[in-house]
């Protein structure tokens, strides 16, 4: 660690007029989980910042709530623990639930923000494949005014994002579930818990009103590819087909030639391409039975 | 059984289960470690880490370092005081001189008034290196043509003198054989071809298991300060303080009265905490002339400090229809990094002391590797050799449709049968633990379990001899009645604890009235270091004695003073009195008062005990497990384990079981998850706790303890040791479960999803 200085901001008007007084140089930290272990371990071939700014408080990325025919507005700053806990994102947002509960232990969860996940923008990020799935827009403040984004457009690459000097990812914006959809997540590790996705996969399907054809289909990969990806042939394979066993494996099967894994120390490229497979097959069940049981 | 059931009752502390004396504080955080300290003026080290695993040296650049604000020092090698190098001998490098032999090998120190400024500028200093080829996988290193991973000890020697050109007619000699030998071992007993033609089944394979950490949760702290006296202290969370001292002194040209080593509270070390840097911090204290400490980070421990070795077992069995094994044949090699030091001889000896075997024949073979220098991990050497051995043993049966409990039991060695180097086992109880397992829960159900598709139930032995020292200890009495016990030995099980029994259990004390206290090696009686699971064994004999001389000190004078003679007198709770006679006492507090206020009568009472045990105690373990298969993603659920373990006589239930469950864990942590793994220039890539994995709780099921009692013939109140043994059946036990479960068989630890894809077929290379 080196010396560094550290805002805390009352308002998000505040903190992006700090970036703009304090000049290059400077981060946001929200649960410092992921930015913090990099000071420590960066020295100095990590770029190191010459200030933070806290937006952990900034009441604007605190929300979450509920907008009659907008959708869910979910503030960059909640943590993991807040929306596995919240009633609203189990019920219509399932993946997103699933995917915050893995992450870290407790103390972690207690900490961790969806933001700070995204903007992170590790491949193996474990929101990120059920905010894809789920249709998430990015809403961004910065010196330029405001941007909004498909989540898709928002990660270049491991570790890096759209993301420029001064700007801030404020909120997720997520549209109402269709009716007879539903989610799912799970990602493979090889502990139970405190540990990082060596494949996460995430699944989103709708049916059609008579329950039998697949209506909507979005499937995302993680930890496959430089960013978070959707497996858009997958999908295109699914839909205005009959929800069955076949269908969903021929799915599983295309999932597996979209993604792209290296080999490194949590698992081979071949290891995980075939679990991309194996895992596609029963998320997507799994969101179909969940589906067919609205 | 029955009989120990008996015999505990005779007891009124030992044999009881008693909680730590030091749990509370901690649990509440309130226990002082080495990072802790905090001396006047002192400074922070941090190492340079070389980021290749085997180069020269070109040059190092510190200026950037030094013009770092708050930076009062980077040493190198050359600046260090003069003291005994040894190229040999990594405890004798304190800094890589010309050449890096290992990733993260130590090449200059870098001293500030703060750790974090020490770790910045650590980065600033220019290391030039000239990149040498790496010698990484041990069976390429034994190739005739292999590169070598450094000097030969003889050529080192020379090298000394005559430079590069020595080193090359040295390399010329070695050419026929095989290369990068540290060391070689070979025990042989009957005629093993004989043997392999008497055998109905033979199985043949070749077992890996990998690089291991000892993931301690304190990484090494180490403060030195040396006195305008001339004295060194040094405070380490070593568990060998009297070891530290020796080598510390011999290193650092010292006489050893000048060195007093202070272990501090031992945050974990199974094997890993005997001795590191402490010379090196020392001579850096020496040289600056101010205190000096070294904190550790997760990453340095693991890049740095002495993991244990990866083995390659090349084991070839027979056994005959009957079951009796007839033959084994065996060729164990460790990669011993880039210093001698791999546990070669207890993984030769093991792999067949735990059966009888008319004939084997077994090749052990040390090999270097521009890998860390590699030291203890519990058992060192025996988990690696019972992965190999409990697997074939298992296939053997299967292949002979025989019962895994039922061939074990017919083959475990017993008191008398021989080791392979022949010398003959004292009395052990490895066929009772086989038999408490035989009688678990888990085994009575294991055909139901197996009835479940993808489930199974693995079995596997496991035991360590044990270590012999010569111990020492002193029990006083204090003027308030009081009892101090002082031990040399530190306490990383809970020994402090078992030792406060004993000296209650000799006194009839309550347990508060005793206070254990280890010493530094200036004050305490000697003993060995904290490793060889025998502090107990060695420690706790020299406790009783000595808890046994003060009480007969404080007959004597009870004796004199109520004018009875010591047979007739008895002690209870802190009071002498004549049996049968309540008004005739005196108590602890007189007693104490009386040896120690101005005008005394009596002299102190300070019992004494010393030992020096010469028969070792082995202990056994056998485990059984029940672990369900993903066949899709391949991974494994250890659904619950049950361990029996033969202690001798369990001092304190509750710590011994704490070890079984301990040992256990960290054998399941090796089963599954545990692996250093390394790339192809030799650098580490996990060097941390998230992609080094241990077990989490939700790894590890609920672990049944079985305590098997076979009494040792020469421990306190017949306890044998007890640390070690656990971890050694873990890997060879879930490896022989999965076996059961999916009817494939994976011979690389750890058993991976990925691995265990591999041997079901469903991925490919
Ligand atoms: C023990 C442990 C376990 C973990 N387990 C998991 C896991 O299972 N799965 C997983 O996905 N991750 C895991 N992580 C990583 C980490 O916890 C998550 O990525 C977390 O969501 C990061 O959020 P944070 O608020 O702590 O981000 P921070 O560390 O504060 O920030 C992360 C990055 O995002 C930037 N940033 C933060 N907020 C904003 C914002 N609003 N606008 C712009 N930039 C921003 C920061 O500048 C920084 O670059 C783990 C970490 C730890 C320490």
């Amino acid at each position: 660690m080196r010396p560094f200085s550290y805002f805390i901001p009352a308002s998000l008007q505040e903190a992006l007029a700090i970036f703009q007084r304090e000049g290059e140089g400077g981060r946001p930290i929200a649960g410092g989980t992921d930015l913090v272990v990099q000071l420590k371990e960066g020295g100095h071939k990590f770029p190191y910042p010459r200030y933070l700014v806290s937006v952990r408080r900034l009441p604007e990325l605190r929300r979450l709530e509920w907008v009659e025919g907008e959708g869910l507005r979910l503030g960059a700053a909640v943590t993991m623990a807040e929306i596995e806990a919240s009633p609203i994102v189990r019920e219509r947002y399932l993946a997103l639930a699933e995917g915050a509960r893995v992450v870290g232990s407790r103390q972690t969860a207690n900490m961790a923000t969806v933001g700070g996940n995204l903007c992170n923008a590790a491949p193996s990020a474990d929101t990120a494949p059920p905010l894809l799935v789920l249709g998430a827009k990015a809403r961004i403040l910065g010196p330029r005014g405001e941007r909004l984004l498909p989540l898709e457009e928002f990660f270049l690459g491991p570790g890096r994002t759209v993301l420029e000097h001064g700007e801030v990812l404020v909120e997720v914006l997520l549209p109402p579930p269709l009716p007879r959809s539903a989610s799912a997540y799970r990602r493979h590790t090889p502990r139970q818990c405190m540990d990082i996705a060596v494949v996460g996969v995430a699944a989103f399907l709708a049916l059609d009103e008579a329950g039998e054809k697949i209506a909507e289909a979005r499937i995302a990969l993680g930890a496959v590819a430089p960013t978070p990806i959707r497996a858009h042939r997958a999908e295109a394979l699914l839909v205005g087909r009959p929800a069955s066993p076949e269908v969903l494996g021929e799915a599983a099967l295309m999932a597996r030639e979209e993604a792209s894994p290296i080999s490194d120390v949590r698992g081979s490229a071949q290891f995980r391409r075939y679990l991309v497979g194996v895992m596609t097959e029963a998320v997507l069940e799994e969101a179909l039975s969940r589906a067919r049981g609205r | 059984m029955a009989e120990v059931g008996d015999v505990r009752k005779a007891f009124r502390h030992v044999g009881k289960p008693v909680p730590r004396v030091d749990a509370p504080a901690k649990v509440t955080g309130r226990t002082i470690y080495g990072d802790d300290l905090k001396l006047p003026r002192m400074l922070h080290v941090k190492l340079v880490h070389a980021p290749v695993a085997h180069a020269r040296i070109k040059g190092i650049d510190a200026s950037k370092a030094l013009a770092v604000p708050g930076v009062e020092a980077v040493i190198t090698a050359q600046d260090l005081p003069p003291h005994r190098y040894d190229p040999d001998n990594r405890t004798r490098v304190l800094l890589a001189r010309d050449e890096v032999l290992f990733y993260g090998q130590p090449v200059a120190a870098v001293l500030a008034r703060d750790p974090y400024t020490s770790a910045y500028a650590r980065d600033l200093v220019e290391v030039q290196y000239e990149e040498l080829p790496p010698v990484l996988d041990p069976l390429e290193a034994l190739r005739p043509d292999a590169p070598l991973a450094r000097g030969s000890v003889q050529a080192l020697e020379e090298g000394e003198v005559g430079g590069h050109i020595t080193v090359e007619g040295a390399e010329a000699r070695k050419e026929e054989g095989p290369r990068n030998v540290a060391s070689t071992i070979t025990f042989k007993r009957g005629d093993v071809e004989q043997g392999f033609k008497e055998a109905a089944a033979v199985v043949e394979g070749t077992w890996r298991t990998p690089m291991a950490h000892q993931s301690y949760i304190e990484p090494h702290v180490i403060v030195a300060d040396y006195d305008s006296t001339g004295r060194l202290s040094i405070w380490s969370s070593t568990q060998a303080p009297f070891h530290v001292r020796n080598e510390v002194a011999k290193t650092l040209g010292l006489p050893e009265t000048r060195v007093r080593v202070i272990s501090t509270e031992v945050g974990g070390g199974f094997g890993g905490k005997i001795y590191l840097y402490e010379a090196l911090v020392g001579a850096l204290a020496m040289t600056l002339q101010r205190p000096v400490k070294l904190t550790m980070s997760r990453k340095e421990d693991m890049l740095a400090a002495t993991p244990a070795p990866n083995c390659i077992v090349q084991l070839k069995m027979g056994m005959k229809a009957d079951g009796t094994l007839s033959a084994l044949k065996a060729r164990v090699i460790f990669d011993t990094g880039a210093f001698p030091g791999a546990p070669l001889l207890p993984g030769c000896l093991l792999i067949g002391g735990f059966y009888k075997c008319p004939n084997l024949e077994i090749e052990g073979l040390e090999v270097f590797t521009n890998k860390v220098s590699v030291g203890a991990l519990r058992a060192p050497g025996a988990h690696n050799v019972a992965f190999a051995l409990e697997s074939a043993l298992d296939m053997l049966a299967r292949r002979l449709e025989l019962d895994p409990m039922e061939v074990r039991l017919k083959n475990a060695v017993e008191k008398g049968d021989p080791l392979p180097s022949g010398q003959p086992y004292p009395a052990i109880g490895l066929k009772e633990c086989l038999e408490a397992v035989a009688k678990s829960q888990l085994w009575q159900r294991r055909h139901e379990i197996r009835a479940h598709p993808n489930r199974g139930v693995g079995l596997a032995v496991g035991g360590w001899l044990g270590g012999l020292q010569p111990a020492s200890a002193t029990v006083t009495l204090n003027a308030d009645g009081t009892v101090n016990a002082l031990v040399g030995a530190a306490d990383i099980t809970g020994t402090n604890t078992a030792f406060a029994q004993i000296v209650a259990e000799v006194l009839n004390l309550p347990l508060e009235m005793v206070r254990v206290t280890t010493g530094d090696t200036d004050s305490a009686p000697y003993a060995g270091m904290s490793a060889g699971s025998k502090v107990t064994f060695t420690v706790g004999r020299a406790v009783k004695l000595a808890a046994e001389d003060a009480k007969e000190q404080i007959l004597r004078i009870a004796s004199q003073r109520l004018e009875a003679p010591p047979e007739e007198l008895e002690l209870v709770d802190g009071v002498v009195r004549v049996r049968g006679r309540e008004d005739k006492q005196l108590t602890f507090r007189e007693l104490g008062r009386w040896s120690t206020a101005f005008g005394g009568r009596y002299p102190p009472i300070v019992g004494r005990g010393a030992v020096a045990p010469r028969l070792q105690a082995p202990s056994f373990s056998a485990q059984a497990v029940e672990v369900e298969v993903d066949p899709n993603t391949g991974q494994v659920q250890v659904l619950s384990w049950v361990v029996a373990q033969d202690v001798g006589f369990a001092i304190n239930p509750m710590a011994v079981e704490g070890q079984m469950q301990g040992g256990s864990t960290q054998g399941l942590g090796l089963a599954l998850f545990e692996e250093m793994a390394y790339d192809e220039q030799g650098r580490l890539l996990n060097p941390n706790l998230l992609d080094y994995r241990l077990p989490t709780t939700a790894d590890v099921p609920p672990i049944e303890t079985i305590i098997v009692e076979v009494p040792s013939e020469d421990g306190p109140y017949g306890a044998r040791i007890v640390g070690e043994p656990s971890i050694v059946p873990g890997p060879a036990a879930v490896a022989n479960a999965v076996a059961d479960a999916i009817g494939a068989r994976v011979f690389q630890a750890p058993l991976t999803p990925e691995k265990i894809l591999h041997a079901l077929g469903k991925i490919k290379d």
